[in-house]
């Protein structure tokens, strides 16, 4: 009887009104992701889009794009069998694993060094960082006379010190490949640096001091509980550098243009040299094409392979 | 009576005064017209300035001066006359662009103006005007489409354009017993002794890429070399081509330390900090070599001809000027074309520091500029055609032997085998281009 009750009760309730198909919240969050995605489509899409289309002209600054001969595939297949694309590539590679693999360990080891609180830390680590507030056409500037084979004070204190004959630094294929990365690592070990100390210091107190309790040492430490815990951060550093590599080209442009030969002509700068040096602007698409593929083919496998959202919620 | 006798003398008089100003005057209807001129930030034209300020104040035309860094003129000028109204009335181009610029349809023939009788002025007398650099800077369509012939017209004037001299360290020729050299076997003798005595020879443009090429042109023309045959065959892999290579490498290991890394103006800083004992390039290096900010050698320097191989042959290059066919002001542009480069604005900018273009403006201004009788005997032997001015030449100059010359000079590798390949890639260039569909 009660529950004929309850049931006559319940019955006897208004029809509950009908949900709005949007609710007051509901357009909230897509109102404030709109600005960023319009930015997105507008920065980002839109130039990728446009790089395609106009891999598919041969277009030439000063012509019409509308006058400009439709080639279809022409230019990758040109690509593809250009030994001068291969090359420049060779370059890139060899340059990106030099400096990544000397950046990380020197970024890394250097913040291990210095995240303990030690007399002077702070003087140490402004004066780390100085080099990342420099912009990268002044860096090839300093660099470039640092390493003139007449005047550059490199050349002048390996003689005044050790007695070494003055070398052509950038007039030499090798020691012109040694002095971009060189510079690269001057300018970008700060960087590694800065992101792997903020990780280290935000790292809980308790679970090092626990390590420590439980009998490890330094070494141990550092490789079974610090940098396991940075994983993360270390994996967006590694992209970060990665994608900058085959997309920087400011200073070696004014250090070396390139050459001797292609000895120091990354992929990006020879994509430059072939826009606005031989003004060929559709095979220049193509190729930025190719460096598109390749920057993100590389970055979904490290982040497939070690992806820093997964091990974030793992921690 | 007489006063009315005095008045309509006055009146008179007055109306001819003002009916002869206004014939006089030819500027009188562009009174007020304001063009814009599109040049490089470099020292002849920066200098031209005070002639623009002149210009203005007799003219009545106004000018504003668009002043780019040369490495970016193209670009910005490209984009500009592509419009339907561009913004240029005047534009200053590297003689190398003339042949892209006419055939995009950007240039105006300045035939159109030359018919035109209230626009020239019957002083101006073009034939002064140095033979090659009129033809390098101003002609297109002729032989070849660069040179001068029938089916060729005039697109520009020439305005900071330049040949090849020999400029040498007075003191250090003296010092070492040394004659200045007239020809290339004599050049590469004074050479060899110089570096035997432990002074840097001859400096060069070495940098991979369009300099290295340049450095090497200098020589390729007066050992009687060309880049194309007739026919457009390359030719970079002939006798006189490598042999050119090979001073080239002569001049790397004779010169001063760094030369594979040097542009223009590293190889001119060398020669002016007194760390080379010559200079063959440019003759702007005179005006350099007087500028005390610039140079520790002022006083010091002697001028001499381009040295000769099997013929004569100095490089034209520098700049022209002409007006773009969207130019909403081309008589006031022609008329300022025509200011700058009449005798009397030629003469004006010696006076403040520029570079003339005319014969007669080198031959009247010998004293104080050394270089101006050299020169004036180099102008007839200067070669316009020195190098391709084709729209290819780019890709040629820049990925074919700018990368070839690179490794001649860096390596010790054999020439012949190196500039083979160069001409092989160089042939399949031109083939690509459709060079060879008549053949």
């Amino acid at each position: 009887m009660a529950h004929a009750d309850m049931d006559t009760q319940r019955l006897d309730l208004p029809e509950p009104m009908p949900q709005p198909r949007f609710q007051a919240g509901f357009i909230t969050p897509y109102a404030f992701i709109f600005p960023a995605l319009l930015v997105m489509l507008g920065g980002l899409l839109y130039p990728v889009f446009m790089a395609m289309y106009l891999s598919l002209y041969d277009w030439q600054i000063g012509l019409d794009l509308e006058d400009a001969p439709f080639v279809g595939l022409t230019n990758f297949s040109r690509m593809l069998t250009d030994p001068q694309v291969w090359e420049v590539l060779w370059v890139t590679m060899r340059f990106g694993f030099w400096t990544i693999t000397i950046e990380m360990t020197l970024g890394v080891a250097l913040a291990l060094l210095l995240e303990k609180p030690i007399r002077g830390a702070s003087v140490f680590r402004t004066i780390f960082i100085l080099p990342l507030m420099v912009s990268p056409v002044v860096v090839g500037l300093i660099w470039r006379y640092l390493f003139d084979a007449r005047v550059g004070w490199i050349n002048y204190y390996l003689g005044a010190w050790f007695g070494i004959e003055p070398q052509i630094w950038l007039g030499d294929a090798q020691l012109a490949f040694f002095a971009i990365v060189f510079t690269d690592i001057w300018q970008w070990t700060p960087f590694i640096f800065i992101i792997v100390i903020a990780g280290l210091q935000a790292l809980p107190s308790e679970v090092v001091e626990a390590s420590t309790i439980d009998g490890a040492n330094w070494w141990q430490q550092v490789f079974l509980v610090k940098l396991p815990m940075i994983k993360s951060i270390l994996v967006i550093a590694l992209l970060m550098r990665l994608i900058d590599v085959f997309r920087g080209m400011e200073v070696m442009l004014i250090m070396t243009g390139g050459g001797p030969g292609r000895s120091t002509e990354l992929l990006s700068l020879h994509i430059y040299n072939r826009a606005f040096e031989t003004q060929q602007l559709g095979y220049a698409s193509a190729i930025s094409v190719l460096l598109i593929v390749i920057v993100f083919a590389i970055s979904t496998l490290i982040l497939t392979m070690a992806n820093p959202m997964k091990s974030r919620s793992d921690v | 009576m007489t006063g009315l006798f005095k008045k309509g003398v006055g009146a008179l008089a007055a109306l001819t005064m003002s009916t002869t100003l206004a014939f006089a005057n030819p500027y009188e209807k562009y009174e007020g017209t304001t063009i814009v001129v599109s040049w490089p930030a470099l020292s002849h034209f920066i200098k031209a300035e005070e002639l623009i300020e002149e210009f203005t104040e007799e003219t009545g035309i106004e000018v504003e001066v668009d002043a780019l860094q040369y490495l970016k003129l193209r670009d910005r000028q490209l984009l500009e006359m592509s419009k339907d109204e561009g913004e240029y009335d005047v534009v200053s181009w590297v003689v190398m662009w003339k042949g892209e610029y006419v055939s995009k349809g950007l240039l105006t023939p300045l035939s159109q103006f030359y018919t035109n009788g209230s626009l020239v002025d019957p002083n101006y007398d073009i034939n002064d005007i140095a033979d090659a650099y009129l033809q390098n800077g101003g002609i297109v369509g002729g032989h070849k489409g660069y040179m001068p012939g029938k089916s060729g017209a005039m697109y520009g004037v020439p305005f900071g354009a330049e040949t090849s001299i020999l400029a040498y360290r007075k003191d250090i020729f003296e010092e070492q017993g040394l004659e200045v050299p007239e020809t290339y076997d004599e050049l590469r003798d004074v050479m060899a002794k110089l570096h035997a005595a432990g002074i840097p020879a001859l400096t060069s443009r070495g940098k991979t890429g369009h300099q290295v090429t340049a450095g090497w042109l200098l020589h390729l023309a007066p050992l009687g070399g060309k880049i194309f045959d007739d026919n457009w065959n390359p030719v970079i892999n002939s006798p006189e081509a490598v042999e050119a290579a090979q001073v080239m490498r002569e001049v790397v290991k004779t010169g001063p330390a760094g030369i594979p890394t040097f542009g223009f103006g590293e190889a001119a800083a060398a020669f002016l900090q007194g760390e080379a004992a010559m200079h063959l390039d440019t003759l702007k290096i005179a005006a350099m070599s007087r500028d005390p900010k610039l140079s520790k050698i002022d006083g010091k320097v002697g001028y001499a001809l381009h040295p000769v191989g099997s013929r004569c042959g100095s490089e034209t290059g520098g700049f022209a000027a002409g007006i773009p066919a969207n130019s909403q002001n081309k008589e006031a542009a022609f008329l300022f074309l025509q200011y700058i480069t009449s005798k009397a604005g030629d003469q004006r900018m010696v006076e403040l520091g520029g570079d003339p273009v005319r014969i007669s403006t080198l031959q009247n201004n010998t004293e104080g500029f050394d270089e101006y009788p050299v020169v004036a005997e180099q102008l007839p032997c200067a070669d316009p055609d020195w190098r391709p001015l084709i729209p290819e030449w780019n890709e040629l100059n820049i990925d074919v032997l700018g990368q070839a010359l690179t490794q001649v000079i860096t390596t010790d590798d054999p020439i012949q085998p190196i500039m083979d390949a160069a001409n092989e890639k160089a042939r399949a260039i031109m083939e690509r281009e459709g060079y060879y569909v008549w053949q």
